[in-house]
């Protein structure tokens, strides 16, 4: 495509779009592992899960639109490179699993957040979401920087 | 660059550990992982704490209490930025003489630190009403600053 090929080309464009792709990791991923940690009880132990959901989830959602605009953006002008890079394809499919991992916290476990929503030591299942979720976003940031370098 | 400090540039490049990362596939990629999971660590904290003070984002605690309670999150993530950053450094020193944006970047982390340990405290969570609000966006502007320039190294 001309216009990702201009994005390629040009001296500012793509450093700019990329930096917003790495700064957006600050307002996705920390709100989103403040969370997962609240839920393995390590951080905010005292604050009701719920609450903390509330306040940094939407974060996480206006975070992750960013990094998925400014990602399509980088995979069209980069698109040859990212489609033979077998870490690109373990990158989506981690990303992938990390929603999965999400909806399926919030359709089971978060259903009943009144039993559980003051506890320090959630349950089994939210620990695991939260595990979960932690390990796969670190695994995405990863395999991001592989797929740049390697 | 300050064309004195080329030789220090050239021997950290010419380094056992320098020499080891260059070569090794994989050992860029990690390291820059720390890297860039630091800085979101680091960004991300000032980014909730900040704009907290600025009257968006966490409401549920004061800004006072939400920087109580990522200030461990923020010495951790300076000292592992560093140090990550350190060896990034030491296996292209080349590269980043050449570029604008490191010297920019190597200011603004100086300046990020010294604001954190003084003016931020005194100014964003000990005063009220503008100044407070002057020293949020300082603190903001320079940590976004860090992690522009420091993109900016490998372009300009």
């Amino acid at each position: 495509m001309p216009w990702a090929a201009g994005i390629k080309e040009s001296s500012w464009k793509f450093p700019l779009i990329e930096s917003i792709h790495s700064l957006g990791i600050s307002t996705m991923l920390w709100p989103a592992a403040i969370l997962d940690m609240r839920l393995l009880g390590v951080v905010m132990r005292r604050r009701p899960v719920s609450q903390v959901a509330g306040q940094f989830l939407p974060w996480v959602w206006a975070g992750f639109s960013v990094m998925v605009l400014t990602g399509i953006v980088i995979f069209c002008a980069e698109a040859v490179k990212c489609y033979n890079s077998p870490f690109f394809r373990a990158k989506l499919v981690l990303i992938a699993l990390a929603g999965m991992n999400a909806l399926t916290f919030h359709k089971t476990v978060y259903r009943n957040i009144e039993a559980w929503d003051q506890a320090a030591a959630t349950p089994f299942r939210a620990r695991m979401a939260g595990a979960l979720s932690l390990l796969f976003w670190i695994a995405v940031v990863a395999m991001g920087r592989i797929v740049a370098y390697a | 660059m300050l064309s004195s400090l080329q030789p220090f540039y050239e021997w950290c490049g010419n380094t056992a550990l320098g020499m080891w990362i260059r070569d090794t596939v994989w050992a860029f990629p990690l390291i820059e992982t720390f890297h860039l999971l630091a800085l979101a660590v680091l960004l991300g904290s000032v980014l909730i704490i900040n704009l907290r003070i600025l009257g968006c984002g966490a409401r549920f605690a004061s800004a006072s209490q939400l920087a109580g309670d990522l200030e461990p999150w923020i010495r951790v993530s300076i000292v592992v930025g560093i140090f990550s950053g350190v060896l990034l450094f030491m296996s292209e020193p080349m590269k980043c003489y050449e570029s604008y944006s490191f010297p920019v970047k190597m200011g603004l982390i100086v300046a990020g630190v010294v604001f954190h340990f003084t003016g931020e405290r005194k100014w964003a969570l000990g005063a009220q009403g503008f100044r407070s609000k002057l020293a949020a966006g300082v603190a903001l502007v320079l940590w976004t600053g860090v992690g522009l320039a420091g993109k900016g190294i490998p372009y300009i």
